[in-house]
């Protein structure tokens, strides 16, 4: 599998843009290990994933909303949709305990340099979800108070589409997330291993779900509920 | 209800006819005034600058005064081509009136011409027009002599330029794309920093030094992207300063660059937990403008799918209110019946938050089959969980507790800033725009107007519990009595025409192709409606130039007076009772900063 490997530079100069740090594709890091050395290569393997499975079954959300898609990432958290089944329905209100940032709604360019420092509270290892259109791109609002697309800043692991996505659509975007977690080779702690971070090139669900959209034939009339 | 449905005949016909315009023209001579015919229903006055304080000043003290700045915003009239029968102006502010007494409203305009922007304050006469003279500052450029803090409110204290105006880009893509670098960071974030000094508040009293807290604009009490700072004594909030402007998404400049058609989407999305309710003034006040009148089955689509999203709303505001009090579980019963809202919104419009399912005209498809099993469901459904939620919830004496006289305000205080809907309801003062100007339809219902006592936090929770309840009455005679007959009207501007004409004849599949692509064009007027939305009164101003698109959109939401009234109210009180404030307000932000 291809990786995507960030590395954050201490002495980054003032000047540089956010998202900070180097991105470059890389191959899995495991496979040299394993080359070099078959028992070592497995062990580091066997922790990496049993770290990454712990890591995805519990992602703690930060309690940060912008706008209407807020009210649908609720909804999600509450009983009809029970994001407890996923591990994730412990919510922080500190940045600082949570793993995951949702930017659920527009982001605004007074909001941009706060939603920064939120993200930079968080502590390693981190994700982000951008949900709905206003995040992904700007969406509707191509206006003159809005950045369009929350990545000219942030880095975004899963884009959710939608305006606002549905629930499911969220608890799709998580799943998405975890699948991509058990994937990625983070350092298993501050000292242990090599500290950057390979983040496994996921497939596009556009193109994994092309040809079973294409053969849809019957659609729902909306005259019948 | 027939006294009501009499008095609001009176004050629609008014219009120029209003006997206010006399008693302003015996008082100040015939000349003093410009009269402009519209179709805001509603006398509309141009008063010189000169005499705009003493007339506010003569309008506030009138046997039946004046008691309410309703609205106040501007309009950059430099590129408008129809400006008959009003005097030469570049820029425009308008101060919008309200009379509970009349039941009618006022509209004063002051001409300004662009090298001399200037105007004085009116915050000594109504001390809601804070808010708004700092946002016709931001928003055009426009000064204020004497007001006490004009500052940006929308913008970052950080931005150049004027949005507003005519000569000021819309686009985000108009300019360079948004980069943020670590010390462009640290310069906003330092441009945000609260200055005690520039509010005129003290750092130290004689006894105590004081502490500034900061709250919001990420807070999990602050339901969305507000801030509000805090001079605190211990736990005592001495002052407070709200601070919006997070959540602008420029929706006025958008609606001047959007066919009168595709702008309803961004109706939706102001008070976003409000959905069709928000197209609900936007189409109405359009089809004033295209002189539609939308069949009666339609109206009652309108105001069935109108009170299903109040439901939703108030349902979502019962669940946060109980849990900024610390109740964790309501907020899962409530969403439980949200859902259940749901699936009849769904059903109906084919989306949940925000089906921007009004058309101008009517709605944009009929109700499907088996809608009426679905209402039935929900009804039966509601009814015993309001009842539940009463037991359950308000009359737990934890919640009486945090909320009985916590943060009461009276009617004159709700008055004098501009509040409105449930929120002044609770004051013990009955005035719902369903009952006092029935629209759409609402004078056939049989239904209450809830009203509380004391205006504080728990009869604010009870306004909605009750609305609830109606809203149910409502929905239950629309059920019973849909009118059968189109959901849209037979009109030439109804957009899209209906589509069974479209394709008979070649004239009206080019009139359909016009209006989806172009978008209808209207004759040029001013057009204007109010509603009673979830929060309280919303309304659009339009004003068409004879285009395409808007010539100036201004909507007026009940949230952003609201948050300005919060340290009337707070001042004195202590942290916890801000909680349950503002827990109890019901606001969401982008009904605030739009």
């Amino acid at each position: 599998m291809q990786y995507k490997l960030t590395r954050i530079d201490p002495n980054t100069p003032e000047q540089t843009r956010y998202p900070l740090g180097r991105e470059r594709g890389v191959e899995d890091p495991m496979d040299k290990h394993v080359h070099r050395n078959v028992f070592t290569g497995k062990l580091a393997d066997i922790m990496n994933s049993a770290v990454n499975w712990g890591r995805k079954n519990s992602i703690w959300p930060y309690n940060f909303g912008l706008s209407c898609c807020y009210v649908e990432m609720t909804t999600a958290f509450t009983a009809p949709h029970d994001i407890a089944r996923f591990g994730s329905e412990v919510l922080r209100a500190s940045p600082r305990q949570a793993d995951l940032m949702v930017i659920s709604g527009t982001c605004f360019i007074k909001m941009a340099p706060i939603i920064q420092q939120l993200y930079d509270q968080m502590l390693e290892p981190k994700w982000v979800i951008s949900m709905g259109s206003c995040s992904n791109s700007g969406g509707m609002y191509d206006i003159y108070s809005v950045v369009q697309g929350v990545d000219k800043f942030l880095p975004v692991d899963v884009y959710i589409p939608g305006c606002p996505p549905r629930p499911e659509a969220f608890l799709q975007g998580l799943q998405l997330l975890q699948d991509s977690i058990q994937q990625e080779r983070r350092p298993l702690s501050w000292v242990v291993g090599d500290q950057g971070v390979y983040q496994a090139e996921m497939p596009s669900q556009r193109e994994r779900h092309r040809d079973d959209r294409i053969a849809v034939k019957e659609l729902r009339t909306p005259d019948q509920v | 209800m027939t006294t009501d449905t009499a008095l609001s005949n009176t004050s629609r016909a008014a219009g120029e006819h209003d006997p206010v315009v006399d008693e302003l023209r015996s008082r100040f001579g015939a000349e003093a005034f410009t009269l402009q015919p519209t179709l805001t229903g509603m006398p509309v006055v141009w008063v010189a600058r000169e005499q705009l304080l003493e007339v506010l000043q003569f309008l506030r003290s009138l046997a039946r005064p004046y008691v309410m700045l309703y609205d106040l915003h501007g309009i950059d009239e430099r590129l408008r081509v129809h400006r008959e029968e009003q005097p030469p102006a570049d820029f425009t502010v308008f101060y919008q009136l309200m009379s509970f007494d009349r039941n009618s409203d006022l509209m004063l305009k002051v001409a300004l011409h662009e090298a001399d922007l200037r105007l004085p304050t009116i915050t000594g006469i109504f001390p809601n027009a804070n808010w708004y003279e700092r946002e016709v500052f931001d928003m055009f450029g426009i000064d204020f002599a004497g007001h006490p803090h004009l500052t940006r409110v929308l913008m970052p204290p950080t931005w150049n330029g004027h949005p507003l105006r005519k000569d000021y880009p819309a686009r985000a893509t108009e300019f360079d794309p948004y980069t943020l670098t670590m010390e462009g960071q640290d310069k906003e974030q330092e441009a945000l920093r609260f200055d005690p000094e520039s509010w005129g508040m003290q750092r130290h009293s004689e006894e105590t030094d004081f502490m500034f807290l900061n709250l919001g604009p990420n807070h999990p009490s602050a339901h969305g992207v507000f801030r509000v700072v805090l001079q605190l004594d211990g736990e005592e909030v001495v002052d407070c300063v709200p601070d919006i402007g997070y959540h602008h998404r420029g929706a006025e400049k958008m609606a001047e660059r959007q066919s009168w058609h595709s702008y309803i989407p961004y109706t939706d999305r102001i008070d976003y937990t409000g959905g069709v309710m928000n197209n609900f003034p936007y189409v109405m006040a359009v089809e004033k403008l295209a002189g539609i009148t939308v069949t009666p089955r339609a109206q009652m689509i309108r105001v069935m799918m109108a009170e299903m999203f109040r439901i939703n709303s108030h349902l979502l505001f019962l669940g946060t209110y109980l849990q900024d009090l610390g109740a964790m579980t309501p907020v899962f019963y409530t969403f439980s019946d949200r859902q259940k809202a749901y699936n009849v919104i769904e059903a109906v419009t084919g989306f949940r938050m925000h089906p921007a399912w009004f058309r101008i005209g009517g709605v944009a498809h009929d109700l499907p089959q088996g809608w009426d099993r679905l209402v039935r469901e929900f009804i039966d459904w509601m009814n015993p969980r309001l009842d539940e939620y009463e037991r359950a919830m308000m009359d737990n004496s934890l919640v009486r507790e945090r909320t009985v006289d916590v943060a009461a305000f009276s009617t004159q205080n709700a008055f004098d800033w501009g509040v409105t809907g449930p929120n002044l309801r609770a004051t013990g003062y009955q005035y719902d725009l369903r009952k006092a100007r029935p629209y759409s339809g609402y004078e056939q219902f049989d239904f209450d107007v809830p009203v509380g006592t004391n205006g504080d936090a728990f009869d604010r929770g009870m306004m909605r519990l009750e609305e609830m309840r109606q809203s149910v009455r409502i929905i239950k005679q629309c059920l019973e009595n849909m009118p059968g007959g189109d959901y849209k009207a037979d009109h030439p501007l109804t957009t899209p025409p209906p589509r069974e004409k479209m394709l008979k004849h070649i004239e009206t599949l080019i009139t359909h192709f016009l209006q989806v692509s172009w978008g209808p064009v209207l004759k040029p007027n001013e057009s204007f409606q109010m509603i009673e939305a979830t929060k309280g009164l919303n309304s659009y101003y339009l004003t068409s130039d004879g285009n395409t698109m808007s010539y100036r959109t201004r909507i007026r939401t009940p949230s952003y007076p609201h948050l300005q009234h919060i340290p009337s109210v707070m001042n004195g009180g202590f942290v916890p009772d801000l909680i349950a404030h503002l827990g109890s307000i019901d606001f969401v932000m982008a009904d605030v900063d739009r």
